[in-house]
């Protein structure tokens, strides 16, 4: 995982579990709205991952800056999910503006790393695993890899 | 419009919010898909109780025991002769699984709050974050009933019969085209796909209206009895994929159309699935109503 997710897993690791869930429900909060240009993708039901029990769509892009290549990482999750507002938040967070291979590299068990597998039990956590999966794929599809 | 067979098992928000303050006699549970749900704010007074981490063993593939179950409802302060009222996201699909959970161990009075969280909210009704505390009672719980719980080889023994099967997946994981639901992670997938032989399939949700209250009574024995042919005396028994869509069936049939005797499957599609040697059907049911009408 990159610096700031380490970050992001350390606070998580460091606080009793009341206090993991309070973390979770803010970055549910901070979760950024779908840019304009992707509403209409959305409505369409394009990006959607259908692994998970969720609304979740990832709309991942990859582009040229200053002869780097970054990930841009857009996703919106309607409705009353704030689980998986706060875990794909959490990814947004940390790999939007990273680099394609940071997003390649991202640990597959990322909520055993977290410190956060016993508050969500077993069945969540394959959900997610359809996400992170599809997010992996949809940014090396998209930096042509 | 008759009323379901067991109108007291079914409450309404207005009667939830005029017992709200009875902490002394009523305990509200709230029941969520979702983890956090609960923590953005629930019901005044009203407990958090997580299908997962509260209600399954963490090692083994079971619901928790006994002890443990009698902790759970110590710690909410919960006595065996308190009224539970449970309700939850997504027309209560989980709150009829903890529900469900709950008279396994003979919990005597058991309700749902009919609509759930979505209709509560869509009503305006108050929410908090609060989370209340309640002073430990000592619960003593019976042995688990195992006449509301369907084991494989009473499953198996059950279709050999001829009995009752109510399929309440997709109907393309009934057909058998895809193996896990639609929505769910192809880790949860079964090596074999498709339906216990003699099954009817009824998706779970078709009992539910779009602000995830019930169906009438009408329209469900249209559903079940007249479309699916279903006799309410007959040994009835509902699965899904893991269990869990299957206990709002099973709550459906049981106490809103009076059901004999009706038991879910827990074990399910990822069971019966993977099982070496127990027949699969493929396809569309071959003598429901609903296909050659």
């Amino acid at each position: 995982m990159n610096a700031r997710l380490q970050e992001i897993a350390d606070e998580l690791a460091s606080v009793p579990r009341d206090l993991q869930v309070e973390l979770l429900l803010e970055h549910a909060r901070q979760f950024p709205p779908l840019p304009d240009r992707y509403q209409a993708a959305r409505d369409a039901g394009l990006g959607r991952v259908h692994e998970c029990q969720a609304e979740v769509y990832f709309f991942p892009e990859v582009t040229e800056a200053e002869g780097a290549r970054v990930v841009r990482l857009h996703a919106d999750i309607p409705g009353h999910a704030p689980t998986q507002r706060a875990l794909v938040g959490i990814l947004i967070d940390a790999y939007d503006g990273a680099t394609p291979g940071e997003v390649a590299a991202i640990p597959d068990d990322l909520l055993r790393q977290l410190g956060v597998s016993q508050l969500l039990g077993p069945q969540r956590q394959r959900g997610f695993a359809g996400v992170l999966a599809r997010l992996k794929h949809g940014v090396a599809e998209a930096a042509g890899s | 419009m008759s009323e379901y067979a067991h109108p007291e098992v079914l409450v309404s928000t207005d009667w939830v919010a005029k017992h709200l303050a009875d902490t002394e006699r009523v305990r509200v549970i709230e029941s969520n898909e979702d983890v956090l749900l609960y923590a953005t704010g629930h019901l005044h007074n009203a407990v958090h109780v997580d299908w997962q981490t509260d209600l399954q063993d963490p090692d083994v593939r079971d619901y928790i025991g006994q002890k443990p179950f009698e902790a759970l409802c110590s710690r909410l302060g919960i006595r065996p002769d308190t009224t539970l009222v449970f309700y939850g996201d997504k027309s209560n699909w989980w709150a009829t699984y903890a529900f469900w959970t709950f008279k396994m161990f003979g919990h005597a009075d058991c309700r749902v709050m009919d609509g759930g969280r979505a209709k509560w909210e869509a009503e305006g009704r108050t929410l908090t974050t609060e989370v209340p505390k309640y002073d430990s009672t000592d619960y003593s719980a019976e042995k688990p009933d195992p006449s509301i719980r369907a084991f494989r080889d009473d499953v198996l023994a059950h279709m050999q019969d001829g009995g009752a099967l109510v399929d309440v997946r997709s109907p393309a994981e009934y057909i058998g085209e895809i193996s896990h639901a639609p929505h769910d992670p192809a880790s949860e997938a079964a090596l074999r796909a498709g339906h216990i032989p003699g099954a009817s399939n009824v998706p779970w949700s078709r009992a539910a209206n779009a602000d995830g209250t019930f169906k009438s009574r009408e329209d469900l024995e249209a559903i079940y009895l007249e479309e699916q042919d279903l006799d309410p005396k007959a040994e009835t028994i509902a699965y899904c994929r893991i269990g869990e869509r299957s206990s709002h069936t099973w709550f459906v049939l049981k106490y809103l159309l009076g059901f004999k005797d009706v038991r879910n499957y827990d074990g399910s599609w990822t069971e019966w699935g993977n099982l070496v040697g127990v027949p699969v059907e493929k396809g569309e049911p071959d003598d429901d109503g609903d296909l050659d009408d």
